[in-house]
């Protein structure tokens, strides 16, 4: 069975497909890319994995089950934007966590907060974006869960947390989960990706296994993608 | 998982009430204190300054319950913190339930809150025969008890606010339906939902008229209640607005459960 299968998967808004006819698969124990240039659609198929968006058609199936309380225990997701409790302290945001998902490591989490330099005493709100976005990112690797989602996880990090947040998503998920990063940082994120999926206008218009297309093409997957949505 | 829901929602009622008590129940204790005291113009005016915070107070409370209620609503369920609260592994119908029982322990504290404020400031001896020599003739006249009347009398206050915050809510589910001007649909959707209500509390006040002629005489003339339609107004009022709450309960968490669409 699939970790992940989107069946015809349509989303519609005032009349416009934001993604049309979507159909993918996505197995156990891989890094996957999901890359598009803005506006593609790739949050939007991440807000419907995650029940933030109702689809218009088609089926989104987790281990073969719809989208509901069982996939959500399973599904660790990072937004792009800070969703955090803004009046809440670190330390109660790792308690919440800690009372909603069975799979949460509390200790972990502090660890890795520690690691980053992070305070647990200290209220969301007095952090700064870049503070913010590491706290979400830790929260949501110290889940033991079988589909990590990351959408932007690099986006408002310095280059030099970069590696840093990178090595942290490779050790901290287990053989038989997969991770789904959706960014633009292509060059950043390639050395760790096992697959990567191209969307555009709304449509998957390639997957594939990373080594392979390289090989293939002869060029990194930060030059295929540069070529393939070159700006006219 | 939904008492965990109920927990945080609370936390959050608590963080951002607890200060209009503490001042509502602040400015009660000083103006008593002050009331207690030698009358000079000084002493006057400064007991009219915090009489003035007390009932501002009083009125900051009972707004912010409402407010921060549908704030807190909207703000779990549409706005940022919404990509936490709908990727927990509960089911709409608990998140919806937590809102409507974190709102009604937060009214019901308020109001109580406001009534011991109230109590505070004004209590004498003399004051509270007088207040029961009034409801007193009130409900002798009504042929009521006076227990029963009072407590029939918040009740009614009671529900009535209570529709009207969850007409809010489904104000707000509809309203955020809309992927433009979602703020003003709301209100919008917020307002017709609550005259609704009130329609229909209206409607079925006629219809039992139809059944009862002292009651069909509201829609008919303009002499005064007897005592015996009085009565079945009031338990009516009560039992129609339970019926109201519950219905408009069952609508928001339809709608809620068609799912959301967060921008």
């Amino acid at each position: 069975m699939e970790l992940l299968e989107i069946k015809n998967l349509t989303k519609s808004f005032d009349n416009k497909n934001i993604l049309e006819d979507i159909n993918l698969k996505i197995s156990s124990g891989k890094i996957i890319g999901l890359l598009g240039k803005n506006g593609a659609g790739k949050t939007t198929l991440i807000k419907l994995i995650n029940d933030l968006l109702t689809k218009t058609e088609g089926e989104i199936l987790i281990k073969g089950k719809n989208i509901g309380v069982e996939s959500k225990k399973v599904i660790s997701y990072l937004p792009e934007r800070t969703y955090l409790n803004k009046q809440m302290k670190v330390s109660e945001v790792i308690d919440y966590f800690k009372d909603f998902y069975d799979n949460f490591d509390a200790d972990k989490a502090r660890k890795l907060l520690k690691d980053l330099g992070l305070d647990v005493n200290q209220k969301i709100s007095k952090m700064s974006k870049g503070m913010q976005e590491k706290v979400g990112l830790v929260l949501v690797m110290s889940r033991n869960a079988d589909l990590y989602i990351l959408d932007e996880p690099l986006g408002g990090v310095d280059p030099a947390t970069r590696d840093y947040i990178l090595d942290t998503i490779l050790s901290n998920f287990n053989e038989n989960a997969s991770v789904i990063i959706s960014t633009h940082l292509i060059s950043d994120i390639e050395r760790i990706l096992d697959e990567v999926i191209f969307i555009d206008k709304g449509k998957i218009i390639l997957q594939s296994d990373a080594d392979k297309l390289r090989k293939k093409e002869k060029l990194s997957i930060d030059e295929i993608f540069r070529r393939m949505f070159k700006c006219s | 998982m939904f008492i965990k829901l109920l927990k945080y929602d609370l936390k959050y009622m608590i963080k951002n009430m607890s200060v209009f008590y503490i001042l509502s129940l602040f400015f009660a204790i000083t103006t008593r204190l002050l009331f207690s005291l030698n009358e000079t113009v000084m002493i006057k005016i400064i007991s009219q300054i915090s009489v003035g915070c007390m009932f501002a107070m009083i009125a900051n409370t009972l707004i912010n319950t409402i407010m921060r209620s549908w704030i807190r609503f909207r703000d779990s369920i549409y706005k940022d913190e919404a990509y936490l609260t709908h990727t927990l592994p509960v089911t709409k119908n608990d998140i919806y339930n937590s809102k409507f029982i974190q709102t009604l322990i937060f009214f019901i504290i308020s109001f109580v809150v406001i009534i011991i404020s109230l109590f505070i400031t004004y209590y004498t001896k003399e004051r509270w025969m007088m207040l029961k020599d009034y409801i007193g003739m009130i409900t002798t006249g009504l042929d009521f008890n006076t227990t029963i009347f009072v407590i029939s009398f918040i009740t009614i206050i009671f529900l009535e606010i209570f529709n009207a915050i969850q007409c809010g809510f489904l104000g707000i589910i509809l309203g955020y339906k809309k992927n433009n001007n979602k703020i003003g649909f709301s209100v919008v959707f917020g307002f017709v939902a609550y005259l609704l209500s009130q329609s229909m509390v209206l409607l079925l006040v006629f219809i039992v008229g139809l059944f009862d002629s002292s009651i069909m005489s509201l829609f008919e003339n303009n002499i005064l209640l007897d005592v015996h339609s009085f009565k079945i107004l009031v338990i009516l009022s009560i039992v129609l607005y339970i019926f109201i709450i519950g219905l408009m309960s069952i609508i928001c968490k339809k709608e809620f459960n068609k799912g959301v669409n967060i921008e």
